[in-house]
Order: structure tokens, then C-alpha cells, then sequence
């Protein structure tokens, strides 16, 4: 005998989580069809002209913006995030291991003002960075590090690492101990085993962790709204910026179904790329 | 030999370049924080670095922030904590009850109908939230709804739920059938086993998910920057409203208090699945 899960009870045991998640689904779908409504105040009729009225040099711009800004900051947390896997996998102790994971976690969840506050301690014209450097003597004048595109990439990267960190920590304890040591007793360097045997390895885990990472950072909103000031639009910012000053619901829902679109078709061609690459490895 | 991707010793510059590397990252990730930490103690008024004397008088002003009732400000720190709780407690207790049921459904049952579930429940991860605040604004709006605190709450459930989720169906992996079998071949009935049985197993997985759920949610500001209200509005809304022309020390303060809570609540977590299971 074993413990047959009738589909009625199944289906009594998963609907107050279904009934949790109604309002979300329902979320989704009124963003869709108010950005097709023919109004921008109210669901009315139907039309594209909100997608039309977004075609203009002043949106391109604020999704050029935000997928660059995005992609260069996917980059950077990808190449800080796999040292940060191997050395956290590598750690012995577990009190190490801890607070190391504490350290990298703790951006992602703690109140991304606090951390806005510290970003703004240490870059702004009379922050650390600024005095200390003037102190040295090695500038006159402070730099501008902040409510610019590079206070934006700052604060991407800091909270989007441990979305990188975690997954390829996964994929790293699932690397196979064989591969590296017979690379290694055939006289590989390290970084011949790095390049033509572990990152082979762990493509796929570093594609989906890149993609989930890129998602997080296109839709990034408080960071660009604290750090980046007016200058910095992505798409966040701007889609605010409809509703608040300009009363453009429908416009903003347009808006927010491309960029729904962006972060969805990234994901969607990395799970594509690792599933054919993934097929090239075994043929 | 174990071959480590990390030599402990020589290794050269390959060693070199991935110390640096993580160097770099753990500084981007902590050096925000220990900022605010050390300027929370400075006795000068700015916020210039290094502080130039000592002092808790910003914990001792946050203190009387919250001791002393301020009529004066139509949304006090208090009022905006103790909401903050309210909607933590709350998001946590209907998102965990929700979810272990779907998590024995889910383990128990079709392997195909899982596939599709988690999915479905990995959405609100990747769905850019500022749209998500916008959408559940306009919902509110438009239904001209008057329901106080369930207005952030509603949204926070669907935000916590991943995470969750994923906690509850890891305490579930490491349950067997056999031992709810052995409990009802002893004569309990199916949903006896399961609460007596099955629960107590998980329990480790489902405080874990308990804690995410509280610290996601009393730190959430995206979604609740859109959806609060003058008469509900939380920590971090007053933080940012009070914050927005300039930095006040004494938000320093507040920041490590809430900065302390995260990291017990993290390590917390942290110890109860003790590496079993991935964070997300």
C-alpha cells in the first residue's frame, strides 16, 4: 500500500495556497488588459495606442538605459559571484561559512533603504570615498559617484550577488569530484581546469543564475530611485513617473508590459541556450 | 586528494585573483552596512567620516522617538512599526498555512502537476515589482476598497510565497511514505498521520520559511511604496519619507536596530536548514 493521494484531497490541500496566489494572477491580467484600454484613466474599450504613444526617443532611451545598466551589472555580480562560490564551498569551518553567507545575503533582504543610506555615506561629495581622497591629496575637487549611472551599477550589483551566489553555490557542490582530479593529475593549472573544466561544468547553473540576476536588475526600482536621483530613468522610475506626476495609467501599463516582456524573453533564451548546449555537451 | 576549486595553499596567482574577487564582492555587500553602523555612533550632527567623538545620543533619540507621544506628525514611528509587525506577522502565518498543505499535495502527488505548480509559484520572484505595485494600486483604486491593513498584506503574500513554498517542499523531500504508512497501519487515520507525523518532521523547514516570510516582509519597500496609505504606512515608508530631503543620524540608529534583527533572523534561518537545502 502506499499513500494515494486522491485528487481530491490534492486538489482541498493546494487551494488555499491557489486562493493566496489569486490576487497576483489577478494583478498580472489587469496590468495586461489596461494596456490595451483605449482611456488612460480608466478600462475602456480597446486600442494600442498606449503602446504607440510609448515609441518615442524618451522611452527608448530609458529601456536602452535600463538594459544596459542591467546587463553590465549582471556581468560584474557574475564575475564576483563565482569566487564567492568557490570560497564559500571551499570553507571548512562552519562559523566561516556563516557569516560569509549572512554577508552576502543580507543585501538582498535587508530594507534597501538602509543600504541606500550607506551607499550615500560612502560615495556622496562629503562621504568617505570623497574625504579620505581629498585628505590624500589625491583629488581637489569630490567626485560625483552618486545619482549617476555608476551609483545605480553599485547598488545592482550589491543587491542582486546573492541571486548569483547561491544557485552556482548549488551547482558548484554538484560538480564532479573525478572531472577536476583527473584534470588535475593530468598537470592542468588551475587555470586550464578552470577554463576547459569547471565553468564547462557549471554553464548551465551560471546561465540560469545570470538570467534570473539580469530579471532582477531590469526591474530594479528602489535602487535607480535613491541612487540614481532623476537622471538615472530606468524603466521603474519612468513607469512611476507616468502615474505620479502624469496620471498615465494606461501608458504606465504599457510600459510595465515591456519591460515584463524583456526580463521574460531573457529568460526564456537562457533556458533555450542551456538546453542547447546542454545538448552539445552529450552528443 | 580531494581538489578543491579553492587551493588552500600555493596556487600562485590563480589564488590570488579569486581572493581578490571575493574580497571585492563580500566588500560591496557589507561595506553599506558597517557605515551606517560606525556613523550610528557619531556625536556630531553631520554625517561627516571618520566621527569625530563617540556617542549614543541617536539611540537615545531613536528611544525617545518611540517613547515620547508625538501628536505632531500625522504618522508617527511607532504607529508605522507596529503596522510594519502587524502585516509581517500576518503575511507569515497565512503564507506558511497555506503552504504546507500545497507542499505534502505537491510531494505526495503527480510528478507532472509539481513541474507546473512550482513554477507557477516561482512567478512572483521574477515579476518585476515595481509593476506589481502599480497593478495592485490600480486594482485598489478602481474597486474603491476600504480594507486597511490588507492592503499591503495581500501583496506581501504573494511576494513571500516562493520562498515559502520552497522551504516547506525542502522539509518534505526528506519524508518517506513509509513512516505515515507505519502510522496508519497502527490506526491513525490519513490526516492524524499527517498532523501528527508529518508536521513535527517539518518543522525545521516551515520555522525557516516562518522567519523568511518576517524578514522579507518587514523589509519590503517597492510594492509598499505604492500601496500605503496615510493611516497605514510602515517602517520603511516613514524611513524614506523622513530621509527623502536629508539623512538624519538618527535614522542611523534606527537602520542598525533593523539591521541587527536581520542578521539573528538570518542566521536563524541559516542554522534550522543547516545547509540542507539552497536559501532559493
Amino acid at each position: 500500500m502506499s499513500i494515494g493521494l486522491s485528487r481530491k484531497r490534492a486538489l482541498a490541500f493546494s487551494l488555499p495556497a491557489l486562493l493566496a496566489i489569486t490576487p497576483f494572477l489577478g494583478a498580472c491580467f489587469y496590468i495586461f488588459r489596461f494596456s490595451i484600454s483605449a482611456e488612460t484613466g480608466t478600462i475602456q474599450g480597446f486600442s494600442i495606442r498606449p503602446y504607440l504613444d510609448l515609441m518615442t526617443p524618451f522611452f527608448g532611451r530609458s529601456v536602452w538605459l535600463t538594459v544596459k545598466l542591467a546587463f553590465i551589472a549582471t556581468l560584474i555580480a557574475m564575475v564576483l559571484a563565482v569566487p564567492l562560490a568557490f570560497v564559500l564551498t571551499s570553507l571548512r569551518s562552519p562559523l566561516a561559512r556563516r557569516c560569509l553567507t549572512v554577508t552576502i545575503l543580507l543585501p538582498l533582504i535587508l530594507n534597501l533603504l538602509v543600504q541606500a543610506y550607506g551607499w550615500i555615506l560612502l560615495l556622496g561629495p562629503s562621504g568617505v570615498l570623497n574625504t579620505t581622497l581629498r585628505g590624500l591629496g589625491i583629488i581637489d575637487r569630490p567626485l560625483f559617484l552618486l545619482f549617476n549611472e555608476t551609483g545605480v551599477l553599485l547598488g545592482l550589483v550589491q543587491t542582486s550577488l546573492p541571486l548569483a551566489v547561491f544557485p552556482i553555490v548549488s551547482s558548484v557542490r554538484g560538480l564532479s569530484q573525478e572531472h577536476l582530479e583527473a584534470a588535475s593529475s593530468l598537470g592542468a593549472s588551475q587555470w586550464q581546469t578552470l577554463r576547459d573544466i569547471t565553468l564547462p561544468l557549471l554553464r548551465p547553473g551560471l546561465l540560469g543564475a545570470a538570467s534570473i540576476v539580469f530579471a532582477f536588475n531590469a526591474s530594479a526600482f528602489a535602487v535607480p530611485l535613491l541612487l540614481g536621483g532623476r537622471r538615472v530613468q530606468m524603466l521603474g522610475v519612468a513607469i512611476r513617473d507616468m502615474i505620479s506626476p502624469l496620471f498615465n495609467w494606461s501608458g504606465a501599463a504599457a510600459a510595465g508590459m515591456i519591460l515584463i516582456g524583456i526580463t521574460l524573453f531573457v529568460l526564456v533564451f537562457t533556458s533555450w541556450l542551456v538546453r542547447i548546449t546542454s545538448r552539445n555537451v552529450r552528443d | 586528494m580531494r581538489v578543491g576549486l579553492f587551493p588552500n595553499e600555493g596556487g600562485g596567482s590563480y589564488r590570488f585573483v579569486i581572493m581578490a574577487l571575493a574580497a571585492i564582492g563580500v566588500l560591496i555587500s557589507s561595506l553599506p552596512v558597517i557605515i551606517v553602523t560606525i556613523m550610528s555612533f557619531s556625536a556630531s550632527d553631520n554625517t561627516g567620516f571618520p566621527p569625530q567623538a563617540l556617542s549614543l545620543r541617536w539611540y537615545q533619540e531613536v528611544i525617545a522617538l518611540f517613547t515620547q507621544a508625538d501628536g505632531s506628525s500625522a504618522q508617527s514611528v511607532v504607529d508605522a512599526t507596529l503596522t510594519s509587525l502587524l502585516v509581517a506577522v500576518i503575511v507569515m502565518s497565512i503564507s506558511t498555512l497555506v503552504c504546507i498543505p500545497l507542499a505534502y499535495a505537491l510531494t505526495r502527488g503527480d510528478r507532472r502537476i509539481r513541474t507546473g505548480m512550482e513554477l507557477l509559484f516561482t512567478l512572483p520572484l521574477v515579476f518585476p515589482l515595481v509593476i506589481l505595485g502599480i497593478a495592485f494600486l490600480l486594482i485598489a483604486e478602481s474597486l474603491r476598497l476600504d480594507i486597511g491593513i490588507w492592503r499591503i498584506v495581500i501583496p506581501h503574500i504573494a511576494l513571500v510565497l516562493p520562498f515559502v513554498l520552497r522551504n516547506c517542499l525542502g522539509a518534505m523531500s526528506g519524508i518517506h511514505p513509509e513512516i505515515e504508512e507505519a502510522a496508519i497501519s497502527l490506526g491513525a487515520s490519513p490526516l492524524r498521520a499527517i498532523w501528527d507525523v508529518v508536521i513535527p518532521l517539518m518543522k525545521a523547514g516551515i520555522l525557516a520559511g516562518l522567519i523568511f516570510a518576517l524578514i522579507i516582509s518587514f523589509n519590503e519597500f517597492t510594492i509598499t511604496f505604492f500601496m500605503y496609505t496615510i493611516d497605514v504606512s510602515t517602517l520603511p515608508i516613514w524611513m524614506y519619507s523622513r530621509t527623502v530631503s536629508s539623512l538624519d543620524p538618527s535614522t542611523l540608529a534606527l537602520s542598525v536596530f533593523i539591521i541587527f534583527a536581520d542578521i539573528v533572523l538570518i542566521v536563524l534561518v541559516d542554522k534550522l536548514i543547516a545547509g540542507r537545502a539552497s536559501l532559493f
